[in-house]
C-alpha cells in the first residue's frame, strides 16, 4: 500500500513516470496543483515546463510539441477545456497524439468549483469543429488516476488519437494512498517533424479528404472493438442495472453493494472509458433486466443517451432507461436509495 | 505523554479542524506553507490529545504521537 497523495499531484507525477516531456497549460481551479507540481517536477528531470498565457496558448504548444513526436500533456477544467477546442481539433487533424487532462467542475460558463459531470457530451462528442474521436478516460480514485493517466500516453501514441483523462474536482483534491509504476524511458516518434523535411511536407488543403475520413474511419472502428474498459457488478441476474462513472460511479457501487447484501437483484456497469463507450458490458446483461439507472451528477443526464444507445443496440428497445441527475457536487447514498424506490413504484418517469 | 503533531506542508487551510476541536485548541497560522495556505497550529496547553483533528481531516496532516 503506498503513501497517501492528493489526486492532483498523484496524476501529474504519472504523467512523468509515462514520460511526459512537456507540460503546458494555464492555472485554474480545480486543477492548478497539476501545473504547480509539475513546475519543479519538469526542470528537475530536465524536461519542458511552460506556463502558457492562455489555454488557448498551452493546446497550441501541445500541438507543436507532438509534431515533434514527444509525449505533451496540458491539464485544464470547465471552460478552459473549451478554449482548447480548436487546438484539439487541429491535434485531431494531423492524427498527433496527446494527452489532456480534463479536472471537471460543474457548471456552464464559469461554472462552480465543485465536482460535476456536466462535460460529458462535449468531451464524447467533441466540442470543436469537425468529425473526429478522442479517448476519454474517468478514473474513480487516485489510484485509478495515476493507472489511466500512464495508459493515456500508450493510447495515444498507438492511435495517433488525443486521449482525454476526465478527472473531478472532489478526485483532485482528496488524499489516497496510491502506489505509483516505474518511470518510463523518454521516446521520440519515429514519423516526427525534425525541421529537415525528413519526411514528406504536410500542409492543409493538400489531402483526400475522402481517403482520410475512411482511414480514420477504420482507426475508430478499432479503438471501439480493442479500447472498451469498464468495471461489472451483478449483471447476470440483475433486474435492474446502474450505470454511472468516476466518483458516482463508486458511489451507486457502494449503493449496489448494501441492495445485493440485502437481497436485491441489482447491478452496476461503471464505465472506465466515456469514449468508447463500453456497449459490450451491456452484452453480459441478463435479458430479463426491467431497466437501466443512470447516476449522474449533472442537471438533466448526458450519458443517458449512450446507454439508451448501447441497450438499444444490445439488448432491445423496449427497456426503459431512467436517470438520477444530481446536479453537482456529490451523489448521497441516501439520495440515491430513496430514488431507486420511486422507479421500483413506478414514480419516476423514464428518459428513454 | 501523546501529543500532536502537525505536516504543515499537507494543509488546504480547510478549517474542519478548527470547528471541530472541543477545546478550541487550534487555529490557522498567519503564515503560508509553501503551497500557500495558511497552516494548522495547536495550542499544545489546551490539547487534551482526544484525537478529532485527525478523524476530521481530509489530508491527513494530523498524526498522534506517544
Amino acid at each position: 500500500m503506498g503513501d497517501m497523495i492528493k489526486g492532483n499531484d498523484a496524476i501529474a507525477e504519472a504523467a512523468v513516470r509515462a514520460g511526459v516531456q512537456l507540460y503546458a497549460g494555464y492555472p485554474i481551479t480545480p486543477s492548478t496543483e497539476v501545473m504547480e507540481y509539475l513546475s519543479w517536477r519538469m526542470p528537475e528531470l530536465g524536461r519542458t515546463f511552460i506556463q502558457a498565457e492562455s489555454e488557448l496558448a498551452g493546446i497550441n504548444m501541445v500541438l507543436g510539441f507532438a509534431f515533434c513526436g514527444k509525449r505533451a500533456l496540458t491539464a485544464s477544467s470547465g471552460p478552459g477545456i473549451s478554449l482548447k477546442q480548436e487546438g484539439i481539433s487541429y491535434i485531431s487533424k494531423y492524427r498527433l497524439p496527446c494527452v489532456v487532462l480534463n479536472v471537471v467542475r460543474y457548471g456552464n460558463g464559469l461554472g462552480s468549483l465543485r465536482s460535476g459531470q456536466s462535460d460529458y457530451f462535449r468531451d464524447t462528442r467533441g466540442g470543436g469543429n469537425g468529425d473526429y474521436r478522442c479517448i476519454v478516460l474517468a478514473p474513480s480514485s487516485v489510484q485509478e488516476s495515476v493507472d489511466l493517466m500512464y495508459l493515456a500516453f500508450d493510447l495515444a501514441e498507438r492511435y495517433r488519437i488525443v486521449t482525454e483523462v476526465m478527472s473531478e474536482s472532489a478526485l483532485g483534491q482528496m488524499m489516497e494512498p496510491c502506489e505509483f509504476p516505474p518511470m518510463q524511458e523518454l521516446t521520440v516518434q519515429d514519423w516526427a517533424l525534425d525541421g529537415k523535411y525528413t519526411h514528406e511536407r504536410r500542409v492543409a488543403f493538400m489531402e483526400n479528404y475522402v481517403t482520410t475520413a475512411h482511414e480514420n474511419n477504420a482507426r475508430y472502428e478499432e479503438i471501439k472493438e480493442k479500447e472498451q474498459r469498464y468495471e461489472a457488478v451483478g449483471l447476470e441476474d440483475a433486474e435492474y442495472v446502474f450505470v454511472s462513472y468516476g466518483i458516482p460511479g463508486r458511489v451507486t457501487h457502494g449503493v449496489v453493494n448494501e441492495l445485493r447484501a440485502r437481497g436485491e437483484k441489482v447491478g452496476l456497469i461503471r464505465p472506465i472509458t466515456l469514449w468508447p463507450f463500453p456497449e459490450k458490458a451491456f452484452e453480459q446483461v441478463n435479458p430479463n433486466v426491467k431497466g437501466f439507472i443512470t447516476v449522474e451528477l449533472n442537471d438533466y443526464g448526458q450519458m443517458v443517451d449512450d446507454v439508451a444507445l448501447s441497450v438499444k443496440k444490445k439488448l432491445r428497445t423496449d427497456i426503459p432507461v431512467y436517470c438520477l441527475p444530481y446536479v453537482f457536487e456529490m451523489v448521497k447514498r441516501k439520495d440515491v436509495f430513496r430514488d431507486f424506490e420511486k422507479i421500483r413504484q413506478g414514480q419516476w418517469k423514464e428518459v428513454y | 505523554m501523546s501529543e500532536v503533531v502537525v505536516s504543515e506542508s499537507r494543509c488546504k487551510s480547510c478549517g474542519f479542524c478548527v470547528k471541530n476541536c472541543p477545546k478550541g485548541a487550534i487555529s490557522l497560522a498567519h503564515s503560508f506553507n509553501s503551497a500557500g495556505y495558511k497552516y494548522a497550529v495547536v495550542d499544545s496547553e489546551k490539547c487534551i490529545v482526544c484525537g478529532i483533528c485527525y478523524t476530521v481531516c481530509p489530508d491527513g496532516v494530523f498524526e498522534i504521537r506517544e
